[in-house]
Parts: structure tokens; sequence; C-alpha cells
């Protein structure tokens, strides 16, 4: 026979007693402690930046730095991804011609632009 | 929030002990070691006087990782006002133990290049004397500041904390009036205030 | 020796040496004293240990600048002191030997005296606005600070010296 109510609803009841504990919880741990035992204290020399006890070499961490670090990245990101292409291509080259060929063309495409990137100077780190 | 106020104060002081139990059993050190009481310090922290007995085995050396300063060794005037940053840095609740006469009184050096005693420019809880003080009078040192931190109420506002950053902030100010270094603006202050008959800058 | 060598070679340059148990000791003027270290470089000490100061106070010049010299190939040490006046400069060693560097940013932030030619004379050990210098006579040895020496009592106060009354 069919209950007059929903068999879910006791679900619904463990769903909700776990909704309230879990606030209660997040309420007493988060608001209701640190109000009673957090020195609560903030001051302008206390939110400084910490550069062992030294004044800041320099104003702010969001300084200028050399655009090597970005060109690195970028080349490392293009080459990784072809050499992902390889991978699969590696396995079954042998199966047809074409695949071989084909491969070989876009390798070549990367080869120019390898060659340009190299003559640049963008592979020179110290420059 | 910045307080909630109980009214059963009966439940306030249970909350005080059990809070002070745990801080005063978790002490994790700053060691600001800058001479020879450093190595009575690493001596402390090894095995055989076992200093993480206290539950200070977590050395953190970021202010905003520990809770309590060991000064560990002379700190020059050069050094002082880098001392009250790391100070100033610090969360609280933080605690300060000058170790060695160094930091407590400037130790042997009475000069124009050695702060005397680091209480001039940050408040100090504990003083353990020694030149360098033996392990085990450090760890009592530590056992006193722990005796003292049991003691503490939560709701007492820390009038020496409130008074450092007062002092912080005057330091600022004089550097920006006058263009000088926090070296020597930190230098002066410790002048003004000796000719002013007390010692304390903060 | 050297000394009878540099006698030979540079006449007069020599003020007056002593020696204390084989501890050889020059003294130079401030004019000469290049031609001085020229020849000893020459001669094998190439190895320069301290540059240091004295203030002497004395009454034709105040300071004398101390050098120490290792013949690393005879073991020979060698000690140069040029007497310098209050404002005078000596001429900087950094060229010729690098470990004269910090040694005369040390003496120039001790003594005040400066070095020609030196890259960077800036202050070393004290901070860069410290008002004087700290290893003259004439700096109280507590900095001015009235409760650094206040229970030794006033053996260490200025007015109290009685070395050089």
């Amino acid at each position: 026979m069919t209950p007059a109510f929903s068999p879910f609803l006791p679900v619904l009841l463990l769903f909700l007693i776990a909704l309230g504990v879990g606030a209660a919880i997040l309420v007493v741990s988060g608001k209701i402690l640190p109000g009673l035992m957090k020195p609560d204290n903030p001051q302008a020399a206390k939110l400084t930046p910490y550069e062992c006890g030294a004044p800041p070499l320099q104003q702010g961490a969001r300084h200028r730095y050399s655009v090597k670090f970005y060109l690195v990245a970028m080349l490392f990101i293009l080459f990784d991804v072809e050499a992902a292409f390889l991978l699969p291509w590696a396995v079954q080259y042998k199966t047809h011609l074409g695949t071989f060929w084909a491969m070989l063309g876009f390798l070549a495409t990367l080869l120019v632009g390898y060659i340009y990137v190299w003559g640049k100077g963008a592979l020179d780190w110290e420059r | 929030m910045a307080g909630i106020n109980l009214d059963d104060s009966v439940m306030t002081t249970r909350l005080d002990s059990v809070v002070n139990w745990a801080r005063k059993n978790s002490l994790w050190p700053l060691p600001f070691g800058t001479a020879c009481c450093a190595i009575e310090f690493m001596s402390m922290m090894a095995s055989r006087y076992d200093f993480s007995r206290f539950g200070a085995e977590a050395l953190r050396f970021s202010p905003r990782q520990s809770d309590m300063l060991l000064v560990l060794g002379t700190v020059t005037n050069k050094q002082a006002p880098v001392l009250r940053q790391i100070y100033a840095q610090m969360a609280e609740p933080k605690w300060v133990v000058a170790v060695g006469v160094c930091a407590s009184s400037g130790g042997m050096y009475r000069t124009y290049a050695t702060l005397q005693g680091i209480d001039r420019v940050v408040p100090v809880d504990v003083y353990v004397p020694g030149c360098p003080p033996r392990p085990e009078t450090m760890i009592y040192g530590v056992m006193e500041l722990q005796k003292q931190i049991s003691r503490e109420s939560l709701s007492a506002r820390k009038d020496h904390i409130e008074r450092f950053y007062q002092s912080m902030a005057r330091q600022e100010e004089l550097q920006r009036a006058k263009g000088l270094t926090s070296y020597q603006v930190v230098r002066e202050m410790v002048l003004e205030a000796g000719a002013a008959g007390g010692q304390q800058i903060w | 020796m050297v000394i009878e060598r540099i006698e030979a070679q540079l006449p007069g340059a020599i003020l007056e040496h002593h020696a204390f148990r084989g501890d050889e000791t020059i003294i130079v003027a401030g004019t000469r004293f290049l031609d001085v270290v020229d020849l000893i470089f020459g001669e094998g000490y190439q190895l320069l240990l301290d540059v240091t100061a004295v203030d002497l106070e004395a009454p034709d010049y105040r300071f004398e600048v101390v050098y120490h010299w290792l013949n690393l190939a005879s073991q020979a040490r060698l000690r140069i002191k040029v007497p310098v006046a209050e404002g005078a400069a000596q001429p900087s060693l950094v060229s010729r030997f690098k470990s004269a560097d910090w040694a005369e940013r040390e003496v120039f932030d001790l003594f005040g005296i400066p070095f020609e030619g030196h890259p960077n004379l800036t202050r070393l050990l004290m901070w860069e606005d410290f008002p004087g210098h700290p290893l003259r006579k004439d700096f109280p040895l507590d900095g001015g600070d009235l409760f650094c020496s206040q229970d030794i009592g006033a053996s260490f106060a200025p007015e109290a010296r009685s070395l050089n009354a």
C-alpha cells in the first residue's frame, strides 16, 4: 500500500538537518568563536608586505620584468603541442604513405618557424 | 563583530582557560637569531633539550605565521627598525622573549652601536638572562611565559601592543616629515626618550 | 730586504721604519704612497690584508692610515702607515687590490677619511645618515645616549678621558 507521505521525506529531513548542522558549525566557528577569541587589531604597520623587516626594494609586488619569460613560455606551448601531435602519429605512420608525408609537411612548417625564432635571438636567454 | 559580550562570566573564564591552554602549548617561535644565543637556541631545539615538547617544534621565520618572537643575540641600533617592523607584522596574539643579556639590556656592549635592550623599541614579556643562557634557562623562560599566558584574559586589551603601534605610526610620520631613514629616526626616538627620562619609545 | 730595496729605488719615501719581532712597519708620506705600493707589488706583496686607521690627534697630522700586506711567496708581512691630516683624502687602492673596496669604505665610515677614486664611497657599518664618525676620539663611546653608560660611572664620559689630556 502506498504510504500517505513520500518515502523520500526522511531523506529530505536528513538533508535539512545536515544543512542546519553545517550552517551552525560555520556560524559558530566563523563568527561566534572568533568573536570571542580572535584578537581583532588591524593596523597599518601590520599589513605591510614582509621583506625581512627591511624597507621594500620596489613599491608593490607588480614590477616590471623581462619579456623573455613570456617568450619562453609561449614557445614552449607551441612546440609542446607539436610534440603532442607527434605522439599518436608515431604509432601508426607506417600504415599509409600519406600519413608520413602529411606530418612531415606539418613539421616543415614548424621548422621554418623554429629557424625564424632562432635567428631572431628569442632563444638567447642572456640578451 | 569585534567582540561578543557574554554576561555569564563563569563561561568566559572557562573559555579563557581553554584558549590560553591551547595558546601556551602551541607557541610557534620566530627565532630572531643574531648572535651566540641563537646557537644555544639550536641546541635547545635539538634532541637533548627538545624544545618541541612545548609545542614549539614549528619554527616559522615569517611574522605572519608565528606567535612568539625569540630575540636571540645582540641587536644593533641599525637592526632596531628591522626588529620593530618584524614585530609589527606579527599577527596577534604575540609575545616577545628577550633571550640573553644583549637582547635584555645591551649586555657587555655599552656603545653607540648596540641597542641597550630591545625593550627600548618593542614590548617584551620575558627576559632570559645569560651570556648565553643554557638551554635549560631558556626553557625556564618559556615556561614563565606559559604561566603569564595562562593568566591572560581574552577580553582585556593589550595596552603595550596598542602603544607599540602608536610608536610605529610616530616613526612613520617622522620619517616622512624629516626625510630620514628608519635607522636614524629610531635612533633619534631612542635618544629623545632617554633624554626625557624614560627609555622606551613605545 | 724589501725596505732596503724601497730605500734604494725611492729615496726619501720612507719617513721612518721600525720592526718588532719580525713585524716590519714603514711610515710613508702620502705623496709617495702609490709609488711605494707599486714597488712592493712588484716585490711580491700582492695580498692586501687590511686597511684601517688610527685617530692619533697628533699635532701635525690627525690620522694614520694603516695598510697590511702579505707576500704569499715568502710569507713576509709588511705594514705601511700613512699620516693623513684632517680633511685630507687618501688615494684609493681599489683599482689595484679588490680587497681594498670594503676596507676603505669602513675607514671612511668610522673615521671620515675620504678615498679618492673609490667607486662607491658610502658608509658600510653605520647607516647612511648617521651623524659623525664613531671611531674618532672626539666621538662619545655611548653615541650621546644618556642611559647607555649610566651606571658604569663617569670613566667613559668624554670629559673624563685622561689618555690624551
